[in-house]
């Protein structure tokens, strides 16, 4: 009774000021601030790679599997080739068909959510279901089978990546706008009438984006370790000396008696790769969620 | 404060700690209540009526709640210092408790049964079909008709108020002295609220259960307490019987506390004022009067110091601090008088009190 | 409760319809000509005509897709085309590996993820609950083969402890009847045996369970958190219930809710996840096969496997959602 009598001056202000404040929380995460660093060392490696990569990483530069030097800080392979240099230029491999796929599913999934969460009824129905499909699937079985469709190459490798994702952004997004639908501001906005896509896009698609850029950071870890798997079943780059760190790992699991310290420096790399983006992704969730503010 | 009161609440301070600061939940509330009486509470949303009540129990939410002074005597025993197995003793067989929504205190995956059964045999040695036969009894008790078969219900087969008459079962079942019932018909339709509060003063008269009942309805209070306390940002402000204090609201949130309810007698014109402004951030620590923001009766010494209770017409006499004759006390300087009630606001006065 | 089982298997229906369609359109998306990505090297124009008339290439779409349906309906599933066996006679003899597998990396991610999401939980905030998320967070993070491959470095290589390759040691010989080792070698009454397998068992185990294990702990230490939140345990407090009752019957019976759906959505990764492990641990299951086939332009193989771990993983969820049900009276009453 008395709640509702007190005038509540400071809600407007908190709306607006989600992002600034979402940024706010983020720079006290500290595990978040990990995650940057972590991304940033690898965004870096990838596109300085040209750069700071000691040797070209197709050709021979030392004897076969040196240990570890000055020369060759984290060794030579079979071929002689620069384990650093490779493993530098897989980390822009890595970015750019993660990257890729992660954006291709994005707009995937956004435009099916949208459609689905959007207009609803039949359309909603088709869509779901075929979501479910894709879904019953194991995701790296359903990568193999569209990179053997396709054939191998990293535009494949993308796609294959992207289409396993874009069911789950299809899902959140129409999720969030189902919510949304029912939100305050959306059903003022319908009640003066304004079109069925405008509210859309205008007041719904915004709100609904948080979620999406929170997932859309996680399956960018996954992205990258699915990536090096294929690679690592031999469905990645069509160019077998491509240093890509799926399948520089298969070569190393063959000298893992003799050098294990290949498969560390390379599996280091994917793994410090994909905490990176699930420390942010974590990080993002927690200051974006306003639940949680306080 | 000779003789012994059931439950002696003195000074009790409780904080939470957050990522932004501590929360001054409750500062410095103190209060007694006798055997069989019903103490009323009012006050805000977040003015500290629920956190009082976890304190008093020891329930607060940990780990971020901690009772940082104060003490709890029920029956000359001190509760805050208590081990938690002997807490756990006291709690549900001697002081029990009622929450605000029905909906969610039971718990769904669990049958009435199981729920009320294992409250009996947390305090009592006695067999399951002895708890079971004492289950029926006070289904029985609280209306709720076929109980035999009911008790193997699960709570979402009950309504709201079915529910809320389990809650009361449950919490009388072991005849507790003390019964902290925290807004028990919120939640509830209003013509059911009426039948579960019938319900729940016929009980505790019957069994002299004496019960602190905080509610946001002041109708509420004026039909079922003896006495309130009015709260306002983690203290009691104004306490006294509830005649006096209905009739003689001398503290300016509680004269804005009635205003801003519809009253069906029509005595103060009829006329809605909501109390404007909002409660002060619990995360600074009070400086003066904490109402000072929304007082309109306020004077500079309101904005430094922290007025104390303090009996209204100068404590002639010792303080009583519980049953029918219990003195009406303030915490205020600039006290409201009876002429400025029906106008909300300050009245001229002869010695100037106002700006 | 019948009418809830009822319902969702219906609801499978059109789900197992686009699967269908979409490995049916798998086949022939396949690039160029059919008879060159299909057979590949194996490839004669006898081979080429059979293959043809065998898939039905010759007849209109909607034919092509009907036949498809009945034979996979009547257990038909193809067969390979580089031996020419039968898809589901070699999946048999391949799929105990897998269910072995399956089964000892789930029971390691459950053993082990639950007990660390309760631990987590009630010291949230704490010391042990940040090193348990830093646990979990690297158990997500790092790829089963890479995990699997420094578990073979650590514990084969360098500390000799376990087996790295095989589900049991070659020279054993003894029954297999149901071809899961684990109650072969039991049925056959060779203890000595039974811890063989079990050893071999341990690190791919642990190389598959990580990611469902990081998974579960997670879900399990927001579930806890959760529910040790609600009205309802504060109501179980305020009765004066033993600290240890409170968390059995109150918080724990709720908190398993989440937790079996997790559960259930695991079986899919798992089941992926099983390829690139076996393929690490030269473990003789259908995973390896798969990749076999890959290499081998088997596609009638990946096509087929792809559908029944597919069903595998709606059978499973269907159960876990009944199961579901089953805990909770809300929705067995409806
Ligand atoms: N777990 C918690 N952490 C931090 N602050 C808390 C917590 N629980 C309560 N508080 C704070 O303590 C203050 C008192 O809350 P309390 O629940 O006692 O209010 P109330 O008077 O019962 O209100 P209502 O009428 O809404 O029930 C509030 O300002 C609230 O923000
Ligand atoms: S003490 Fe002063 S500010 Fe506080 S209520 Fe009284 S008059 Fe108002
Ligand atoms: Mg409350």
């Amino acid at each position: 009774m008395f709640r509702a009598a007190l005038v509540d001056p400071q809600s407007a202000r908190v709306s607006r000021g989600l992002w600034s404040d979402a940024a706010r929380r983020l720079r006290r995460n500290r595990p978040a601030l990990v995650g940057l660093f972590c991304i940033t060392l690898f965004a870096l490696a990838a596109i300085l790679a040209p750069v700071i990569a000691p040797f070209d990483p197709y050709e021979m530069n030392g004897s076969s599997l040196d240990a570890p030097s000055l020369t060759h800080l984290f060794g030579t392979d079979l071929l002689g080739r620069d384990i650093f240099s490779r493993v530098l230029y897989g980390a822009q491999i890595s970015l750019f068909v993660g990257v890729g796929a992660v954006v291709l599913a994005l707009l995937i999934g956004g435009v099916l959510g949208a459609v689905a969460g959007g207009f609803g009824g039949r359309i909603d129905g088709i869509i779901m279901r075929a979501t479910d499909v894709f879904l019953s699937i194991p995701s790296i079985l359903l990568a193999i089978g569209i990179v053997t469709a396709l054939g191998r190459g990293m535009a494949q490798l993308m796609f294959a990546i992207a289409v396993s994702y874009a069911p789950t952004f299809a899902r959140l997004l129409r999720g969030s706008l189902l919510a949304l639908r029912e939100a305050d501001y959306v059903v003022a906005a319908r009640t003066i009438g304004a079109s069925r896509m405008r509210i859309l896009v205008r007041h719904m698609l915004p709100n609904a984006l948080t979620p999406l850029i929170v997932q859309a950071t996680l399956v960018l870890a996954t992205a990258i370790i699915d990536i090096a798997g294929l690679g690592f079943l031999g469905l990645g780059p069509a160019d077998p000396r491509t240093p890509e760190w799926g399948t520089m790992l298969v070569d190393a699991r063959r000298f893992m008696q003799t050098a294990p310290h290949i498969v560390v420096f390379i599996g280091g790399a994917i793994v410090i790769s994909a905490i990176g983006f699930n420390l942010l992704g974590d990080g993002l969730r927690e200051s974006l969620d306003p639940k949680l503010k306080r | 404060m000779s003789d012994q009161h059931l439950l002696e609440v003195r000074d009790l301070v409780v904080r939470f700690r957050t990522h932004d600061g501590a929360v001054h939940a409750v500062n410095g509330v103190s209060f007694d209540l006798a055997a069989g009486e019903t103490l009323g509470v009012a006050g805000e949303s977040g003015c500290g009526k629920s956190v009082t009540n976890l304190a008093i129990v020891g329930l607060l939410p940990k780990p971020a709640g901690r009772v940082e002074g104060g003490s709890v005597k029920l029956q000359g025993r001190e509760l805050t210092t208590l081990k938690e197995e002997e807490l756990r003793q006291v709690r549900g067989s001697e002081i029990a408790m009622i929450f605000q929504d029905p909906m969610t205190s039971l718990n769904p995956v669990l049958r009435i049964e199981e729920q009320l059964v294992e409250t009996i045999q947390a305090h009592r040695e006695v067999t399951k079909e002895a708890a079971r036969a004492r289950a029926i009894d006070l289904l029985a008790a609280v209306g709720v008709a076929n109980p035999e078969s009911r008790l193997r219900s699960y709570p979402h087969e009950f309504s709201g108020g079915m529910r809320q008459r389990v809650m009361i079962a449950m919490a009388l079942a072991l005849e507790p002295r003390v019964l902290i019932a925290d807004e028990p018909t919120t939640a509830l339709d209003v013509t059911i609220q009426a039948q579960v509060l019938d319900l729940l003063r016929r009980l505790t008269e019957e069994r002299g259960t004496a019960t602190i009942l905080v509610t946001h309805d002041l109708g509420v209070l004026a039909g079922m307490a003896d006495r309130v306390n009015v709260m306002y940002a983690g203290a009691v402000i104004e306490s006294g019987t509830t005649d006096d204090l209905f009739a003689k609201p001398r503290h300016p949130y509680t004269v804005g506390l009635l205003r801003s309810i519809p009253r069906l007698d029509g005595e103060t014109g009829g006329k809605l004022v909501p109390i404007e402004g909002r409660p002060p951030d619990l995360i600074e620590a009070p400086v003066g009067c904490s109402f000072y923001a929304r007082c309109a009766w306020r004077t500079d010494r309101c904005a430094t110091e922290t007025p104390a209770l303090a009996p209204i017409d100068g404590g002639k006499g010792p303080i009583v601090t519980s049953g029918p004759a219990a003195t009406h006390v303030v915490a205020c300087f600039n006290p409201v008088a009876p002429a400025e009630v029906a106008e909300g606001r300050p009245l001229p006065r002869a010695g100037g009190a106002t700006q | 409760m019948g009418r809830y089982i009822v319902r969702r298997l219906l609801a499978a229906i059109p789900v197992l319809i686009g699967l269908s369609i979409l490995l049916f359109a798998y086949i022939r998306i396949l690039p160029g000509d059919p008879c060159v990505a299909i057979l590949g090297q194996h490839r004669t124009p006898e081979a080429c005509a059979a293959l043809i008339s065998n898939l039905g290439l010759d007849r209109p779409l909607w034919e092509q897709y009907i036949t498809y349906l009945l034979k996979t309906l009547s257990g038909d599933l193809g067969s390979s085309v580089v031996n020419s066996q039968p898809f589901l006679a070699e999946f048999l003899t391949r799929f105990p590996g897998t269910v072995e597998l399956t089964f000892g990396a789930l029971l390691f991610a459950i053993g082990v993820g639950i007990p660390l999401g309760r631990l987590a939980a009630r010291k949230v905030g704490g010391w042990v609950d940040g090193l348990i998320t830093g646990v979990s967070l690297f158990g997500v993070s790092i790829p089963v083969f890479v995990l699997g491959l420094a578990l073979v470095v650590i514990f084969g290589v360098i500390l000799g402890w376990l087996p790295t390759q095989g589900r049991i040691d070659a020279r054993a010989r003894f029954d297999a009847t149901s071809g899961i080792l684990l109650i072969d070698t039991l049925l056959a009454g060779r203890l000595d045996l039974f811890v063989d397998v079990v050893r071999h068992l341990i690190l791919p185990s642990i190389a598959l369970g990580s990611i469902p294990l990081a998974i579960i702990a997670r879900i399990t230490r927001a579930s806890v958190i959760e529910v040790a939140n609600e009205d309802y345990v504060r109501t179980a407090r305020s009765k004066g219930l033993k600290e240890k009752t409170v968390d059995s019957r109150h918080v724990m019976r709720n908190a398993w809710l989440p937790v079996t759906t997790v559960v259930g959505l695991q079986v899919g990764g798992l089941l992926g996840g099983a390829v690139l492990t076996e393929t690490v641990f030269v473990w003789n299951g259908v995973g390896r096969w798969v990749v076999d086939a890959i290499q081998n332009h088997d596609y009638p193989i990946v096509q087929s496997t792809i559908l029944v771990f597919a069903v595998i993983f709606l059978v499973v969820n269907l159960v876990v959602d009944v199961g579901y049900a089953l805990l909770n009276p809300k929705i067995r009453y409806q």
